[in-house]
């Protein structure tokens, strides 16, 4: 089936019946209708005419108005046709009209929707805005609360740090004044050493020195005394007690060399005499002191120690004052010779070495200083001890020293070093040393004597004591052991034969310290303490009872006392600042 | 529309002849459209002759022509084109007011009746074209319309409503069946009606020629034979190829109806 040609014939052909038609229906007309229109028209006029007149004529005026209402009758029905027709085509306008509007309002709700939406959001925006803008004040509120505390800080920071400053520079002008004055001093005495030397040099360059050395009179040593010291400073090894090699060229000789020698400075405190091993001086026999030779104030404090030299003619004290003051005995008088110092709390315990030239003290600002004896500033501070040192001694070793300390340590020093060897922790409170062989033996608060291997540092032996211990000591031939104990009593150990034990107590003998020191004369036939009463106690071995008893001398009581190793003298210092220098002459 | 206003608006002359026994021939000329029914357009007629005879021999008036009653439910175009095609105009009708003749003619004591004609011949031509559904959607006043419209002789009016019922779906390609009648006139079947699709089932319009051939196949002519009989619409001859479909939009009367006329040709 070809649409296209289907149409295009039909559309031919449509044309062909169309126009047919139209024609026929055009003729049909022409015929039937046109002919006779014209005709009809006037024939019906006549006809009413003829209607009209017949009715004039007959008289009658009914046919006529029942003419005019039935014509009228039909116009009114044509225009009521007419009036539906209007009303139906105004019908479809309204319809039209009523779709529109239909459509706009359902655009207008629409649109209301819309906008009550859009408000809506609007207002949760506006309160969103509001909420941030709140939240933005309190941040910023907390800002600057946080900005002032920031700066307050920073103010306070800057004055502590001026502060700070202030301070150190306070302390670092103290520093520097204590500095100077340190230094100012040692220029004192170096120069006055220095003229000393010089003076002494041209006196020895002048005259000729004859030293006779006698074993039974140290103290006449002292009638040359400028030499002497020199002597003294230079050869002190060789002038041993009870070895009178003396020939004074070679002494002064070496003296010179001495001199030069020590020119020398370092911290070396070896020197070639020092090294010699010394032999042990042995007293033929001790006197009991009877009187006093001499009652002097000897600290500005209380003195806590005091020791003759292995020579006999220095005495050293010390005491709470921080100084050890050396005293040269002549002539049954003690005078001042030195004073060291350097320690900066007091004194509690002093000793000499062998060779007598150096002097070790214990001090309570928990070191132990090391003198050379013409240097007024010591030459080693052996630091270490936590607390104060109660004693300090030279063992057997040369150049180590054994120091015991209330921290409950015994330690071991090197002194070339200056540093703690070797430590042995005790239990208790170390009161008193003392050195023999290869031996330490150390007193403690808790009634024991103990015996330390020095060479190891560790205890071997523990000894009983009746109480607190408070001083030992060392017969000259190393065998006998004293102790002297809190509850007034003195002990007498054998050392071999440990159960060999005497007691020694008196009346009125009342032990004054923790540390009141009690010797055994250096013939070991007497004992010496020194009471809280300010009497002197001696008791005699052999018979072991009180020998004799020297009071009136001391008002407070006695902390130390020291008998020389001649057995001369006798030296007792107390509390109260004296020291009272005994004889029996 | 050319063609509606040719076919509707073109009346005919008729000439109503009065014969009666006693009275002397009275002769009243007249126009009447071809499309109207005769009770609508004779009142005229009627007004006339009542105006000669005395009231008590009036009855019901009738119309015949050469012997044979006029039917009234014929559209005026039906009735002249079977009766009378081929003489000369006017047409002369005779009009009686007695003797009514019950066997041949329905009584029609008013326009009402004519009204109810009308409308139940739309609403079938409806039924046939679009299963009724057109005319149930028109309401009353539509109704009234077209009634008014024909009564009237206002084309604009009647053609206002009828418009609706000449729509059809543009996929169907035309009504659902074409409603026509063809009238014969030698014949006792008063009109052939049947059912007839506009479009065949392979999409070819089916055209006047196809009708014929289905319905009244002698009133065509063979070939090499001599035309026997006219096809007459509305008085005039459409070509065998017209499609059915233009014609009963077209060429239908105002009850939607293509009325066909197969009269003999004349011998003379």
């Amino acid at each position: 089936m070809d649409p296209g040609g289907a149409s295009r014939r039909s559309s031919r052909s449509a044309e062909t019946w169309r126009g047919h038609i139209i024609q026929q229906l055009k003729h049909r007309d022409r015929i039937q209708s046109a002919m006779f229109r014209d005709l009809i028209r006037f024939y019906t006029g006549l006809l009413e005419k003829t209607s009209l007149t017949k009715g004039f004529l007959s008289g009658s005026g009914r046919p006529p108005a029942e003419s005019c209402a039935r014509s009228s009758l039909q116009q009114l029905k044509k225009t009521t046709g007419e009036l539906a027709y209007k009303v139906w085509e105004l019908q479809q306008q309204i319809t039209v009209k009523e779709c529109d509007l239909q459509e706009l309002q359902t655009r207008l709700q629409k649109e209301g929707g819309r906008l009550a939406e859009a408000s809506e959001a609007k207002r949760a925006l506006r309160d969103e805005v509001e909420q941030v803008r709140q939240k933005n004040k309190t941040l910023k509120a907390a800002y600057d609360a946080l900005l002032q505390r920031q700066r307050e800080a920073e103010s306070k920071l800057r004055e502590e740090k001026e502060k700070e400053e202030r301070v150190l520079e306070d302390m670092m002008h103290q520093k520097k004044q204590a500095a100077a004055r340190m230094n100012h001093r040692n220029e004192r005495r170096s120069r006055a050493r220095q003229a000393t030397v010089q003076k002494q040099l041209q006196t020895a360059a002048r005259s000729k020195v004859i030293v006779d050395s006698s074993p039974s009179t140290p103290t006449s040593r002292s009638t040359s005394p400028k030499p002497e010291d020199q002597d003294k400073s230079g050869g002190r090894g060789a002038t041993r007690l009870f070895r009178s090699a003396s020939a004074s060229s070679p002494r002064f000789f070496s003296s010179i060399r001495e001199m030069f020698d020590r020119k020398r400075r370092g911290h070396s405190v070896r020197s070639l005499e020092e090294d010699l091993p010394f032999p042990v001086g042995i007293c033929l026999s001790a006197r009991v002191p009877v009187r006093p030779l001499q009652v002097l104030e000897a600290h500005e404090q209380g003195i806590n120690a005091v020791r003759f030299s292995f020579g006999s003619d220095l005495l050293a004290t010390g005491g709470t004052d921080r100084v050890i003051k050396l005293w040269d005995v002549r002539a049954g008088s003690l005078t001042h010779r030195a004073t060291l110092d350097g320690s900066t709390e007091g004194i509690t315990c002093v000793e000499f070495d062998h060779t007598g030239r150096r002097i070790l003290a214990a001090s309570h600002n928990k070191s132990a200083l090391l003198w050379r004896l013409d240097d007024s500033v010591p030459k080693v501070t052996l630091t270490g001890h936590s607390r104060k040192v109660t004693a300090a001694r030279f063992t057997c070793v040369p150049h180590q020293v054994v120091t015991g300390s209330t921290d409950r340590t015994v330690r071991l020093w090197d002194l070339n070093r200056a540093a703690c060897v070797q430590q042995g922790e005790v239990a208790s409170f170390c009161s008193d040393l003392v050195c023999s062989d290869s031996r330490i033996i150390s007193g403690h608060f808790d009634c024991k004597i103990r015996v330390w291997d020095s060479r190891t540092v560790s205890c071997v032996q523990e000894l009983p004591s009746q109480g607190r211990v408070t001083s030992l000591d060392l017969s000259s031939d190393r065998r006998q052991l004293l102790s002297c104990c809190r509850d007034d009593c003195l002990q007498l150990l054998d050392l071999r034969w440990t159960n060999d034990r005497m007691c020694f107590r008196a009346d009125g003998f009342k032990c004054g310290g923790d540390s009141t020191k009690a010797v055994i004369s250096p013939d070991g036939c007497y004992l010496a303490a020194g009471s809280a009463d300010g009497a002197v106690y001696i008791w005699n071995v052999s018979t072991g009872g009180l020998e004799a008893r020297l009071p009136d001398q001391h008002s407070s009581s006695i902390t130390a006392v020291s008998w020389s190793l001649s057995g001369e003298h006798f030296v007792s210092v107390d509390r109260s600042r004296r020291a009272v220098l005994w004889s029996d002459i | 529309m050319l063609l509606h206003r040719l076919v509707a608006v073109s009346p005919m002359l008729l000439c109503a002849c009065f014969c009666l026994v006693s009275f002397p021939p009275n002769l009243l000329q007249l126009l009447l459209p071809r499309v109207s029914y005769l009770p609508v357009v004779t009142d005229k007629v009627k007004k006339h002759f009542l105006k000669v005879m005395r009231p008590e021999d009036v009855e019901e008036m009738w119309f015949e022509y050469e012997g044979t009653p006029l039917k009234w439910h014929y559209p005026i175009g039906v009735l002249f084109d079977l009766h009378a095609s081929n003489t000369v105009l006017p047409w002369n009708i005779t009009v009686h007011f007695k003797n009514f003749p019950d066997q041949d003619l329905l009584h029609c004591p008013s326009n009402s009746i004519v009204e109810a004609h009308f409308m139940s011949s739309i609403k079938e031509a409806d039924s046939l074209k679009h299963k009724s559904q057109v005319v149930n959607d028109m309401q009353k006043k539509d109704h009234k319309q077209l009634w008014m419209g024909l009564q009237n002789d206002k084309f604009d009016q009647f053609w206002a409503m009828n418009r609706k019922l000449m729509e059809y779906p543009t996929e169907d390609g035309g009504f659902r069946y074409i409603p026509f009648r063809i009238y014969q006139t030698l014949s006792d079947r008063p009109f052939i009606q049947k059912l007839f699709r506009p479009v065949s089932p392979d999409c070819n319009a089916h055209t006047l020629g196809d009708l014929l051939k289905e319905m009244y196949p002698d009133a065509l002519t063979n070939d090499g034979e001599q035309k026997r009989y006219q096809v007459l619409i509305h008085g005039i001859e459409p070509l065998l190829e017209t499609p059915l479909q233009w014609l009963s939009e077209h060429l239908s009367h105002p009850d939607n109806f293509l009325h066909i006329c197969v009269v003999p040709v004349p011998t003379d």
